[in-house]
């Protein structure tokens, strides 16, 4: 993307002021979109975002300055823009560059090479299917994104960095509605890999997913609010995760004494069953990457272990903050964000436990099937997220399906009530919104319980 | 490189070439600051130039997009944004505004558009102080923010339209944080444009915020009265906006397709989408449309839904001005002030739950069924008055049965902090919801 003396010209401009740590990150993303409504395109949308982004630091001070301009000249305004805001002489000068990570290869079927009519062919089949399910499916939307983002990180301590991250995902959304009411239900796999990870998933079956989801909701009770036992089925009930927990391990929020799990390394913070990772190493994943956005491999991260605390979630300034070594986890959405700390594929670590005693076990309470998104304040631990389908459970046998439930509850107090961890684990595709922008995260889990959670919902006991 | 308008010539010559009936660009050039202070120290300053286009070509009245933020491959970018029109099925015709004349804003003259980026970190570090010095169980601050923004934005099209604005914005943001017997708290305020330097009232509001939430614990679970507080109420209001969308009902993804002129809210309920509010006036829509202030609900009544010029040529009606690159959107939304004053409406409220703070919008919220339930926070309320701090709840109810449930609407009008679009709202005392909590 550029020639490596206008990168170390740049670097060194960035230095000028003082910093004792610069890094130029360049970014040239291809992002494909189709949208289908009434079984018909609706809209389709090319992007390309390209840009520049110069960082410096000194200690665990930061200034930040992008472009859309990648000119030489350019870049070393943006160095300099950055540098205004120190005003010392430099200290440091930039390294060789020494360490050089390139993992730019072509994924199998590059984006670039698909038509519109390949990308449409995708979602006509799940879209006819989700409308044939039910005469109460009165309406069907899909869409479909494709994204090819190729990044370069040159740091004055001599790392060259190149990685290429191509991802895909479909959606399917179907709307059930009868007598004045809706309910809605959704599927949206993807991974990343190029096109050809599509071949591998069956989209009849993804829509008639989405309106089994739709049509069940549409006949399912309000859910019963208190504070109950609940099962969280596996996939995206990974959420509980990532919100309840990591988010607060980030350095993020760590780094700067605003997380519940501030000064909490070695310690339990969980019940001993739980052991929680996060990997962006794993091939094709949704969440992975071959470097993170400051150069630095990613790794597999064991954050509890056991219920013992074991890392952070850390970057370079938190790093630098905190006294911690990196993991890894700097990333940002692209050219207009600096990165900071953030996860990849977080997940419970398969258990022991039997799937079907755990629910046969709980007496009254939520058994939460698919969930929907969530957020937290790291600070206080408080998360919420919504169940997408929910069933009431009464002495340990499914009663019913209930809808509009919400979880919510601390990080700190949930961890600690996880009282069953499921065998077979898998993970789902999310998008995490946080400081530096909207990443993609997996999330995932076996089937796990939880003793104890507040569930919200608008309606009495059944 | 080219500039602005080689490029669209360019780029228009492509397509048209390539066989198109008209093209639009719309160009949107942007540049930001923003300090943020830790500890009496700048933490994090950033500053940004950028620009992007999106070029939008009609063949058969369908449209194909095509971004960019390179100025280098207008001819590239043409043949994208044509690929993309030939796979579109949908038959609905897509207009595209001509020529056409603009109201004139006036000028807006703020000192803080003038401010060095000194001044600001400056303003930034006295804001986090005087957060501080509110309260002795203010702890610390995790930021103190203050930022600023330039955007200019031009849309022409091969129907000769030409459309051109210049924006400004200024803003602060302070999230204190309380602790008092092992509980900690954070609170929020921010200032817009010129109330940047009301730094005393900013602190002031977020030490608050913060402070008045510690000793907060659940409510048993059960049905409340609920006054939503102002901030509250124009979180919610944003969050269901896409229930008064054309767009979304025309697709059969709101409860209010084909409500037009029946009752949806009480007689005490009136919401306006007005584009030349004070908060974010605009002269046109992202399609190039002259802004146009309505009553979407006028004492309760709904009186039109929120057009381009898409969904208006579907629906026989002309666009209301709220185009959106993608879509359709409010401009200034709010519910219009009533008569009583805060304090007047905790004493209509007489027991029940005051709502400082909802989270998790995105999440706990359907905007197609209409349904919420909801982490909150806030107050509980005996007769009349305010008796000790409630969190780790959650209130659930729908839009609908709320809209038509509200039995007063406060004075207290306030919008949240812009972005695509203004929300806002005073308090508004909403009748009865289901609470869960310990």
């Amino acid at each position: 993307m550029i020639e490596k003396r206008i990168a170390e010209n740049v670097l060194a401009a960035a230095l000028e002021t003082g910093g004792d740590y610069s890094e130029l990150y360049l970014e040239d993303t291809e992002q494909n979109s189709i949208s289908m409504v009434d079984d018909k395109v609706e809209n389709a949308q090319y992007i390309r975002r390209t840009g520049a982004g110069v960082r410096v630091l000194l200690g665990g001070r930061s200034a930040y300055a992008y472009t859309v301009d990648m000119g030489e000249a350019a870049l070393i305004a943006t160095a300099r823009a950055a540098a205004a805001a120190l005003s010392g002489a430099p200290i440091c000068q930039v390294q060789a560059f020494s360490t050089v990570r390139a993992c730019a290869d072509a994924p199998q079927q590059p984006y670039s090479l698909v038509d519109n009519a390949a990308r449409v062919a995708l979602l006509r089949d799940g879209v006819r299917a989700a409308r044939a399910y039910s005469a109460e499916i009165t309406q069907v939307t899909a869409g479909y994104a494709d994204v090819d983002q190729r990044v370069l990180i040159a740091t004055s301590d001599g790392v060259w960095a190149e990685d290429r991250r191509p991802r895909g995902r479909v959606s399917f959304h179907a709307v059930a509605m009868q007598g004045g009411e809706a309910q809605t239900g959704s599927v949206s796999p993807g991974r990343g890999e190029g096109f050809s990870q599509f071949q591998k998933l069956d989209m009849t079956a993804l829509g008639s997913e989405a309106a089994r989801m739709a049509v069940t909701m549409l006949h399912a009770p309000d859910c019963p609010a208190g504070f109950v036992p609940v099962v969280i089925d596996g996939g995206f009930g990974g959420v509980i995760l990532h919100e309840a927990c990591v988010h607060s391990l980030e350095a993020t929020s760590v780094a700067k004494g605003n997380s519940e799990f501030c000064g909490k390394l070695g310690q339990r913070i969980a019940s001993e069953i739980v052991t929680a990772v996060d990997d962006g190493t794993l091939p094709g994943e949704w969440g992975s990457m071959h470097v993170d956005d400051e150069g630095m491999p990613t790794q597999r991260n064991v954050l509890i272990e056991n219920g013992v605390l074991k890392t952070y979630l850390v970057d370079l300034v938190g790093s630098r903050l905190m006294n911690h070594p990196r993991t890894g986890s700097a990333r940002r959405q692209g050219y207009s964000f600096a990165p900071t700390s953030r996860m990849t594929n977080t997940f419970f670590a398969p258990g022991t436990d039997d799937a079907e005693e755990m629910l046969r076990t709980m007496g009254e309470g939520l058994f939460a099937k698919a969930m929907g998104g969530g957020s937290v304040n790291p600070l206080t631990g408080e998360f919420n997220f919504a169940v997408q389908e929910g069933y009431w459970v009464k002495d340990g046998k499914i009663f019913c399906p209930v809808r509009g439930a919400t979880l919510v509850g601390r990080g700190a107090d949930v961890l600690m009530q996880i009282d069953r961890i499921g065998r077979d684990m898998w993970m789902s595709p999310g998008m995490c919104g946080s400081i530096s922008g909207s990443v993609p995260t997996n999330v995932g889990q076996p089937r796990i319980r939880v003793r104890g959670i507040t569930v919200g919902g608008k309606g009495g006991a059944l | 490189m080219m500039d602005f308008d080689q490029f669209k010539e360019k780029a228009f010559a492509a397509a048209l070439a390539e066989g198109c009936d008209a093209a639009e660009l719309y160009f949107l050039e942007e540049n930001s600051f923003s300090a943020t202070v830790l500890e009496q120290e700048l933490d994090a300053y950033s500053v940004s130039q950028t620009r992007g286009l999106n070029l939008r070509v009609q063949l058969a009245g369908k449209n194909g997009y095509a971004y960019t933020e390179s100025l280098d491959t207008p001819e590239n970018l043409a043949l994208r944004a044509m690929d993309n029109a030939r796979a579109i099925e949908n038959e609905d015709d897509h207009p595209m505004q001509g020529k056409c004349e603009y109201r004139t804003l006036p000028a807006r003259e703020c000192r803080i558009f003038d401010a060095s980026e000194r001044e600001k970190i400056e303003l930034a570090m006295a804001l986090e102080r005087a957060a501080k010095a509110q309260d002795p169980r203010i702890a610390r601050v995790m930021r103190s923010i203050v930022g600023s923004s330039n955007t200019r934005t031009r849309i022409c099209n091969t129907l000769g339209l030409d459309a051109m604005r210049e924006e400004r914005i200024a803003y602060s943001f302070v999230t204190p944080v309380a602790s008092a017997e092992g509980q900690v708290k954070d609170g929020f305020a921010f200032r817009v444009n010129d109330d940047v330097f009301d730094v005393e009232g900013c602190a002031k509001e977020a030490a608050k915020r913060a402070v008045t939430q510690l000793g907060g614990a659940p409510v048993p679970a059960g049905k409340y009265r609920i006054l939503f507080e102002n901030l509250a109420m124009a979180d919610l209001l944003s969050a269901f906006s896409s229930m008064f969308s054309a767009d979304a009902a025309q697709k059969g993804l709101s409860l209010l397709a084909d409500k037009e002129g029946e009752t949806i809210a009480a007689p005490c309920v009136t919401l306006w989408d007005d584009p030349f509010h004070a908060v974010n006036p605009r002269a046109f829509d992202a399609e190039g449309v002259p802004s146009l202030s309505k009553a979407v609900v006028e004492r309760g009544v709904l009186k039109t839904l929120l057009h381009n010029l898409k969904t208006a040529k579907k629906a026989g009606v002309a666009s209301t001005g709220n185009a959106v690159q993608g879509g359709v959107m409010p401009t200034n939304f709010f519910l219009a002030p009533g008569p009583d004053g805060f304090e007047r409406l905790v004493t209509k409220l007489g027991d029940g739950l005051i709502i400082t703070d909802i989270s998790g919008l995105h999440a706990g919220l359907n905007p197609i069924s209409g349904e919420f339930s909801l982490l909150a926070s806030g107050m509980l309320v005996k007769d009349g008055q305010a008796v000790r701090p409630v969190e780790q709840i959650t209130v659930g109810g729908s839009f609908l049965s709320l809209m038509r449930g509200i039995e007063a609407v406060g004075s207290d009008l306030r919008f949240g902090l812009p972005g695509g679009a203004c929300f806002g709202s005073p308090s508004v005392l909403a009748g009865t919801l289901t609470v869960s909590g310990k």
